[in-house]
């Protein structure tokens, strides 16, 4: 079996693994859903003395990406938690893979669990904040993709450099308040162009076009470049 | 001996040099003048907050590369440089948050201003707290090391794309004073040596902490071999 072949078992053989075991247990995406809903009745309270007047719309971005920044350190936190604790990390090293492959495999499987927490949670908050109408000034289905085009870019370098962190982070005394400290500095220049992107989706107007795909260009950019780095320094991370 | 030597050179002149920095920038560079010709006091300030930043962000790289040598090579000195390094970014990144502050309060009015140099600054300042936190929340020593070493050049790649992007975002609030060509020589002079003295002033805080650093683990050596 050539290299490449071999790679991609290992990879996809990792990926089942977490796909699996999350179906049997549910853990992470009840976990994570129902942490989303939370952050979603703190909202309300938040909103509660701005009035009518006061156009949600405005922040829906930021309150979208708020909610997922906060849940996914969760999930992430989660992921790595149960590889440690039962030893999988360990036998993981053991076995003939690749750390790349590895780190791609966890990577991956955070990616495809906070899609799913994503496009759950996205009507859920529509339903609750948006649902009044106000002023519609784009087509529903562009604000859709255009929507989904940001969630998947951010989701991709949250997934990517907080596997990185998250690994770090379950071999702290800190764990999860680590995590955090480390996450959200290195996220910023993400989450800047993630908001503003979204927000020209759901606000539309003047110039929205252009704001948005020069947020999605940006977004592209701090993927591939932390990726990179991400990729480059799992190794010395796993093996410490 | 000779390293001592240079080091208490650096720290005495540099100590010098930034004190004629400070007379020259109130007796030496002319005043800045607002467009309806009121004196800009507040400008002064500049001479001592751009030197102080840029002096931040050069020691940091000093964290990222002495993070990769030490990826390279696993020798513990280049993780004690890093920590080290790391320390003096984040006595200079606060001298330039309040520094900047107290200009920022001058020019616009209010404290805190969420103005690209700014969030870059209060990233930067978060993303050395979070080093340290992470060094003391690591038991083991060479793992400890490691997750330095690779935060830090996160980090450092981070930082400048925190600004890159903030800057991408309009924003008309802070002034940009060297594209502008709007300094005179005697200004252009006074900053230089400013600046000159203040990187002075880094390196001898550097060597002076390395130093300590140092003795510290020669003094651990030595009582553990007592101990035996």
């Amino acid at each position: 079996m050539t290299g490449a072949a071999l790679s991609w078992r290992q990879f996809k053989a990792i990926l089942r693994k977490d796909i699996v075991m999350e179906l049997r247990t549910k853990e992470m995406l009840t976990s994570m859903g129902l942490y989303t809903l939370l952050t979603m009745v703190i909202y309300q309270v938040a909103l509660s003395q701005t009035g009518s007047a006061f156009n949600v719309r405005l922040i829906a971005a930021g309150l979208l990406w708020l909610a997922f920044v906060f849940t996914s350190m969760l999930g992430l936190n989660r992921s790595l938690v149960h590889e440690k604790d039962q030893g999988v990390l360990d036998a993981l090293l053991l076995s003939p893979i690749d750390r790349p492959i590895i780190f791609f495999a966890k990577a991956v499987g955070n990616f495809v669990f906070l899609m799913v927490v994503e496009i759950i949670s996205l009507p859920v908050f529509w339903f609750l904040f948006l649902s009044g109408g106000g002023p519609a000034s784009v087509p529903i289905f562009t604000t859709l993709w255009q929507l989904l085009f940001a969630l998947v870019l951010g989701s991709i370098g949250i997934a990517g450099v907080g596997t990185l962190l998250a690994t770090m982070s379950v071999n702290t005394t800190g764990k999860d308040f680590v995590l955090a400290l480390l996450f959200i500095p290195l996220m910023y220049p993400l989450l800047l162009p993630a908001v503003s992107s979204s927000s020209a989706a759901i606000l539309g107007g003047m110039g929205a076009t252009q704001q948005f795909w020069q947020g999605i260009g940006i977004m592209a950019g701090y993927d591939v470049l932390m990726l990179l780095a991400a990729y480059a320094l799992y190794e010395f991370i796993i093996g410490a | 001996m000779t390293k001592n030597r240079l080091t208490m050179w650096f720290l005495g002149l540099g100590g010098l040099i930034t004190t004629v920095t400070f007379f020259m920038a109130f007796f030496y560079a002319p005043p800045s003048l607002f467009r309806d010709g009121r004196i800009d006091f507040a400008q002064k300030i500049f001479y001592f907050h751009v030197p102080v930043a840029e002096a931040s962000f050069l020691v940091f790289f000093f964290t990222a590369f002495y993070g990769v040598r030490f990826l390279m090579t696993r020798r513990k000195e280049f993780d004690t440089k890093a920590r080290v390094a790391t320390e003096v970014t984040l006595v200079f990144v606060v001298l330039t948050l309040i520094t900047g502050d107290l200009w920022t309060k001058f020019e616009w009015g209010a404290w805190w201003v969420w103005e690209p140099r700014l969030i870059t600054y209060f990233i930067m300042t978060l993303l050395v707290i979070a080093y340290f936190v992470l060094r003391s929340s690591v038991e083991d020593e060479e793992r400890r090391a490691v997750y330095a070493a690779v935060f830090g050049i996160l980090a450092f790649i981070d930082a400048p794309i925190s600004f890159a992007i903030t800057r991408l975002v309009p924003s008309g609030f802070h002034p940009v004073v060297l594209k502008s060509g709007g300094l005179e020589p005697p200004m252009l002079l006074t900053f230089i040596i400013g600046q000159i003295g203040m990187l002075m002033l880094g390196y001898a805080i550097f060597r002076l902490r390395m130093g300590e650093e140092v003795t510290r683990e020669r003094l651990e050596t030595l009582k553990a071999a007592l101990e035996d």
